[in-house]
């Protein structure tokens, strides 16, 4: 049973984090709250994401499993104005979700969550530096690499004590530094990795412009990224495998 | 065999030796011609009425969607030349034809062409038809045409062979008609009759009942396939990549599963001014061709210029946009890939690495590519221990730096891997 009632705003945050990678996901329906753990169909970039019980307001539910198509659940929560409230409820019987918004009712027909790709395992990374930012720096760099290249390589210089952002193109170049002192914390360890724009670009429309996220990143690793949304009762980890010159 | 003994052969001297060949040619596209309008005088001074055996088409792509629709026939006189070896085809590269020959081929085909509207649902008769008839059949068709202009070259054409492969003379035509019935394949039949069937599933049906992608090429491009009201003339160009493209995505989907190549293979090709290096790799599905320009070559025409770059890459699930630098040639490389990759049931990585010598000092068409491509799989490879090593040992052979290959391929820069490779 799943009975639930959130913000619109909380519901497209959640929703827009998981669909920059894939297309539909299983979501746990656990009694303190929801999770979700995806991959994209290359295997290149995962999601995990948890929004607890009390992100709601209210919120009941008994351990069960749905799969959702997100482009529609999105449209869905797309109709929902700011600060208007969604109502949630699936329908055991049927396997279908009534949604409710302010008298307007949707049912919401869900897919078989074994006809939906595994949920990766989460790699056990031991990664040597971590650099929180403001999301707003992530933008940015991301934002300048594109303009000249397909690539991004994000790195720590340990011994300066800076995280920098280098993009290679064909003639132009873009490099970007923060010394400790413009970043919000740093944990130096030498760490350099080359990661794919077209990736990191999607994950990038989920980061909060105006709050933190956390970078874990190591040599020729993958890279873990991590924010709080809902007023830190949701959070999200992204991990993205690099692009390697050692094989 | 390893990589150093399979390049050993190439001796730095002999490349530059070879490079520099090119500058005792005759660089004159005109030369060909020449012959050429000796041989369609008599098509000009005598009756408008013209008897041709006709193996292919052409549709223009100016002015669309009032394209120029065209049959394309042999104006030799007393040619003793099978019509069918005029329409561009694999063979080409069987039976080793150079620069030249292709020339000779080209020019000496006449576009018997008029303007037509691109929608050709349910347009039968007149010249279209016939057309569509020439088309889809699997061998050279006799027709009677009826010349309204003498024919000619279109100047500007040879004024600036750069980016176009050369054609032979036009002509205007009032009418043209079958005098014999054509041979349809059974396959193209059931393409050609089912106006529920969207292209790309057609084009993948013919291709997989033995049709080649230059037979699919013209049966798209007269607008025999598809869903009825979306028949259409499709521009020459066009079409052939389409094709490509569309056999492509086919033949990625049936390796999307497969098991990895086990190690990394490097093969050579060299064929009319052109050498491929087509690398495999363990690993997901990638690709990118990587296009060098020499200096003097067709489309970097000075000799003192730099050499000319070109990339474009997709990873496992294949790219959105066109490929604005690498063009056609990218799906026709690609597609010899997946050929050979499919037929083994395996993916990898494809990094193919194209150098343009100035020995390639006219465009024959896309054609070269892919057959360039496809034949490199018939050679032996040479075994390396990583991607990277072999790239590393192989730019000493390339016209530009390791640096300069890096900053222009995404794969040289880094190959992607994925996460279950950290698990």
């Amino acid at each position: 049973m799943f009975k639930a009632i959130v913000s619109a705003d909380t519901l497209r945050d959640t929703l827009d984090s998981v669909s920059v990678l894939v297309d539909e996901c299983k979501i746990h329906l656990n009694d303190d709250g929801i999770e979700i753990r995806a991959v994209d169909p290359a295997n290149v970039g995962m999601v995990d994401l948890t929004l607890s019980a009390d992100a709601f307001e209210s919120y009941e539910a008994d351990g069960g499993l749905i799969g959702v198509d997100l482009s529609r659940l999105e449209d869905i929560a797309g109709m929902a104005d700011a600060g208007q409230l969604v109502q949630l409820e699936l329908d055991e019987e049927t396997r279908k979700l009534h949604i409710q918004i302010e008298g307007l009712e949707y049912t919401l027909a869900l897919i078989d969550p074994d006809s939906i790709r595994q949920e990766p395992d989460l790699p056990d990374l031991d990664l040597p530096a971590q650099v929180v930012v403001e999301g707003a720096d992530i933008d940015r760099a991301v934002r300048a690499a594109d303009m000249v290249s397909d690539h991004i390589a994000l790195g720590v210089d340990a011994e300066n004590e800076r995280f920098y952002v280098d993009a290679e193109g064909d003639t132009d170049d873009v490099h970007l530094e923060l010394e400790r002192e413009d970043l919000i914390d740093l944990e130096a360890g030498d760490a350099r990795s080359l990661f794919s724009l077209d990736y990191l670009k999607d994950m990038n429309k989920a980061f909060p412009k105006d709050a933190e996220v956390t970078l874990e990143l190591g040599e020729e690793f993958p890279v873990k990224m991590h924010f709080d949304f809902a007023e830190g009762l949701g959070s999200v980890t992204f991990m993205l495998a690099p692009r390697i010159q050692s094989n | 065999m390893r990589l150093d003994d399979y390049v050993e052969g190439l001796k730095p001297d002999e490349e530059y030796e070879r490079r520099k060949l090119a500058a005792e040619k005759s660089y004159a596209i005109t030369d060909y011609l020449d012959d050429a309008r000796a041989s369609f005088e008599a098509v000009k001074q005598g009756d408008s009425l013209y008897g041709a055996t006709a193996p292919s088409v052409f549709v223009g792509r100016s002015s669309y969607p009032n394209v120029s629709a065209g049959i394309l026939s042999p104006v030799a006189e007393e040619s003793e030349a099978d019509p069918d070896d005029y329409a561009t085809s694999g063979a080409w590269y069987e039976r080793g034809l150079g620069i030249d020959n292709v020339l000779q081929y080209r020019t000496g085909l006449l576009n018997s062409r008029r303007s037509a509207d691109v929608n050709v649902e349910d347009v039968w008769d007149g010249f279209v038809g016939t057309q569509r008839e020439v088309a889809i059949a699997d061998r050279p068709v006799d027709v009677e045409i009826g010349l309204a202009s003498t024919p000619d070259f279109d100047p500007d054409q040879y004024a600036q062979p750069t980016a176009n492969a050369p054609s032979g003379p036009n002509a205007s035509v009032d009418s043209a008609d079958l005098t014999e019935n054509p041979h349809v394949p059974r396959a193209v039949e059931k393409t050609l009759e089912d106006d529920d069937w969207r292209a790309q599933g057609a084009m993948v049906y013919l291709y997989e009942h033995g049709l080649d992608v230059y037979d699919v090429n013209r049966v798209l491009s007269v607008g025999a396939l598809g869903q009825g009201e979306n028949r259409r003339l499709v521009p020459t160009r066009w079409s052939i990549t389409a094709v490509d493209d569309t056999v492509g995505q086919y033949l990625r989907g049936q390796i999307r599963d497969a098991p990895s190549v086990d190690g990394v293979e490097v093969r050579l090709n060299e064929y009319m001014g052109n050498r491929y290096w087509v690398v495999l790799a363990p690993g997901h599905w990638e690709f990118e061709l990587v296009e060098m320009k020499s200096p003097g070559s067709v489309w970097n025409p000075d000799p003192g210029g730099d050499v000319w770059m070109a990339a474009a890459s997709e990873g496992y699930e294949g790219r959105s946009g066109y490929v604005e630098e690498t063009a056609g040639a990218y799906y026709a490389a690609r597609l010899g890939v997946l050929e050979h990759l499919a037929e083994r049931g395996r993916q990898a990585k494809a990094l193919v690495l194209r150098e343009v010598s100035d020995d390639y000092w006219a465009p024959v068409g896309v054609w070269q590519v892919r057959e360039s491509v496809r034949h490199a799989f018939e050679r032996e490879a040479a075994d390396a221990e990583t991607l990277h090593g072999a790239v590393r040992d192989l730019a000493e052979h390339l016209p530009v730096s390791l640096g300069d290959l890096r900053r222009k391929s995404t794969m040289v820069a880094g190959l992607q891997t994925g996460l279950s490779d950290w698990a």
